[in-house]
């Protein structure tokens, strides 16, 4: 009998110290869970920002003149050729639709 | 009860203790137990629960999901940005703070917003929403207490002006004004998120093609510049789905300034507006006439003016013996188009246009289309009219939706602005197919309209571009005005398709009011100005959709 009042006292110590041991754990978990979380955020946020930069960048606006500036003009009828042997590598839409 | 006998109670009494030691016992034990039970519940759930209740009613923006090309290419995006409130309660020295706030916003409102940080009750008042980061940083910089950023997303439109009309705007809120926008609202839905969370729904894809509306832009606005035009549309569809690859309106609007497209003169041209297309519409009268066994060398009797009424319908260069009916269609004959509608019938004639969604309004993901004006009695006068396109006022992409009916093979197609994956398309099974003319029909039209463009007398020579087969209709429409029509002012049009042996795309062209010069000749006539603006368009674009040129075609293996 008294064997058993001291030993549930010292699991009663023990899971105590385990619970409180568990929750600040817990907490911290939690903690990290929600900066790493904020920090995915951002960084979508960030991605988003840097895409619509680029695709501001990359406009055909923008791109034409520099482009006419370098010597290229729009692709003539004169200038495409039909592949001899059927490849991967085809001009136009065959390889994006 | 066991007081009042001395002799008994010492063996109850132990035999009592012992009972209840073990009922502390187990009571502890089933105490624990539901303290374990409950650990394990709420480690088990999940961690959801954590909400933050605002008791002041925060307004909040709507996530979008992105805009893109039909190569993917972004057209909107949503991005975080700061967005200044005050906390009324927090203010120390109100004036103080709208002195110091003016200096970073000149344009302050400061009478309004003494007035809302007056209310002590409030906690919360918008001041200017979506900051660009050196100017919040400068309001930072201020240092006043009350004041505060909430991140907020904003609509950005990485193009430009580009594709403006289509894309339309959103509010302040990023809900969705005009245009697609509004579709993205109604039909892929929004999320009304309090912070700055991004959408997570995949981009939207438009039929556009960045590179043709660019192309289609460029040139359009040549055009205008060439001809001196106050205005242009342009369009450019694919035939066999109704996918609008370009649509330009000029002047443009910008899909970041919503309060501009409001005014008329941005209206969108290819949509909003409802023209009388002049001889164009000449595609869908010989159609009929063609559709109801009317042979291509049939003989027309166009020596006469017709006259109805106070009406006399006469033609611009009238030949001075019978036409054929592929004449009608070269030299555009008004009065040859007119009595080819008259022999159909009114009731032939409306139904047909009937069939072709030429009568009732359109709705595509862009909108509604303006509602075609249509004579009320389809009596002589209007089927005269009506043949030579006056008297039935349409908005341009009906209008092409109903031209690439006839020139596809005759399946009826519907505009459409997003992009249709393929297999979805009519023809193939996924779609009831609604035939509007036979098949040998439409091939005798493209004919014709090659025809247009080949014939040294056509109207449509000055479109041609070698190896692209193109095929096409001018039409050159005088302007109602206040006093009838204004002889002046017109609306020149050219309606292409290419390549014409199997057509794919469509092109539509329309000046608006251009200007006689040295160029075309002193004449305003679309075979002048809207016919080589469309060869221009298409000999620029016919590369970047990925079509060979006829000559290189027939020397493939």
């Amino acid at each position: 009998m008294r064997m058993l009042t001291i030993s549930s006292v010292f699991i009663a110590l023990a899971s105590a110290f385990m619970l409180y041991g568990l929750n600040y754990d817990t907490r911290l978990t939690a903690q990290n869970v929600q900066s790493l979380e904020k920090r995915a955020e951002q960084a979508r946020s960030d991605i988003s920002v840097l895409k619509a930069e680029r695709a501001h960048l990359a406009r055909p606006e923008r791109i034409e003149p520099l482009a006419r500036a370098q010597g290229l003009a729009p692709a003539t009828e004169a200038q495409l050729q039909r592949p001899q042997v059927p490849s991967g590598i085809v001009t136009g839409s065959t390889g994006t639709r | 009860m066991s007081g009042l006998d001395p002799q008994q109670p010492k063996a109850p009494r132990r035999a009592n203790l012992r009972l209840r030691f073990a009922m502390v016992v187990l009571t502890v034990c089933g105490a624990f137990a539901c303290v374990s039970g409950q650990l394990v519940r709420l480690a088990l759930m999940a961690q959801a629960d954590v909400a933050i209740t605002v008791s002041d009613a925060i307004p909040q923006s709507f996530a979008r999901p992105d805009l893109a090309d039909r190569k993917g290419r972004l057209l909107a995006t949503d991005i975080a940005v700061p967005s200044l409130y005050a906390d009324p309660s927090i203010i120390l020295d109100r004036d103080e703070a709208v002195e110091k706030l003016q200096t970073v916003f000149p344009d302050l409102d400061t009478a309004a917003l003494r007035a809302n940080l007056a209310d002590k009750s409030r906690r919360f008042v918008w001041i200017r929403r979506g900051l660009p980061p050196g100017i919040a940083q400068k309001v930072h910089n201020l240092g006043l207490p009350g004041l505060a950023f909430r991140n907020e997303l904003k609509r950005t439109y990485p193009m430009g002006t580009t594709a403006g009309h289509v894309i339309g705007s959103v509010n302040i809120d990023n809900k969705g004004l005009s245009g697609v926008e509004t579709y993205i609202d109604a039909v892929v839905g929004v999320e009304g998120v309090l912070g700055a969370t991004r959408s997570r729904k995949p981009a939207v894809r438009l039929s556009l093609d960045l590179g043709v509306q660019h192309s289609l832009e460029d040139e359009l606005a040549s055009a205008v510049n060439r001809y001196q035009a106050a205005g242009a549309s342009g369009l450019v569809m694919d035939v066999h789905t109704g996918e609008v690859l370009g649509s330009v309106s000029l002047p443009t609007v910008d899909p970041s300034r919503p309060s501009e497209a409001n005014a008329p003169d941005h209206l969108d041209r290819i949509t909003a507006g409802t023209y009388e297309l002049g001889s164009i519409f000449k595609i869908v009268t010989l159609a009929m006439a063609l559709d109801d066994g009317k042979g291509v060398y049939s003989l027309v009797d166009t020596t006469t003016p017709l006259t109805e009424g106070r009406y006399t319908i006469t033609d611009l260069h009238p030949l001075g013996r019978p036409m054929t009916v592929a004449e009608v269609f070269t030299h555009s004959s008004n009065v040859g188009a007119a009595l080819l509608a008259l022999e159909a019938g009114p009731e032939r004639h409306r139904n047909f246009l009937e069939d072709l969604k030429l009568v009732w309004p359109i709705t595509t993901e862009q909108g509604p289309v303006a509602a075609p004006i249509v004579p009320q009695t389809f009596d002589r006068i209007s089927q005269i009219t009506v043949a030579y396109g006056h008297g039935l006022a349409v908005a341009p992409l009906q209008f092409a939706a109903a031209a690439a009916s006839l020139i596809n093979g005759g399946i009826r197609v519907e505009p459409k602005f997003t992009f249709q994956f393929p297999g979805a398309a009519p023809g193939t099974g996924a779609r009831d197919i609604v035939r509007v003319v036979k098949p040998e029909t439409s091939a005798r039209l493209n004919d014709l309209m090659r025809l247009n463009v080949t014939d040294p007398a056509g109207t449509g020579r000055r479109a041609d571009v070698p190896g692209y087969n193109v095929g096409g209709k001018t039409g050159t429409a005088e302007m109602p005005g206040r006093n009838g029509y204004r002889e002046k002012a017109v609306i020149s049009s050219f309606l292409a398709a290419f390549p014409m042996k199997d057509p794919k795309y469509l092109v539509m062209v329309s000046l608006f009011e251009p200007k006689a010069s040295a160029e075309t000749k002193g004449e305003i006539t679309a075979g002048l100005n809207a016919a080589p603006t469309a060869g221009r368009i298409i000999a620029r674009i016919g590369p970047q959709l990925g079509l060979m040129p006829a000559g290189l075609v027939a020397a493939a293996p």
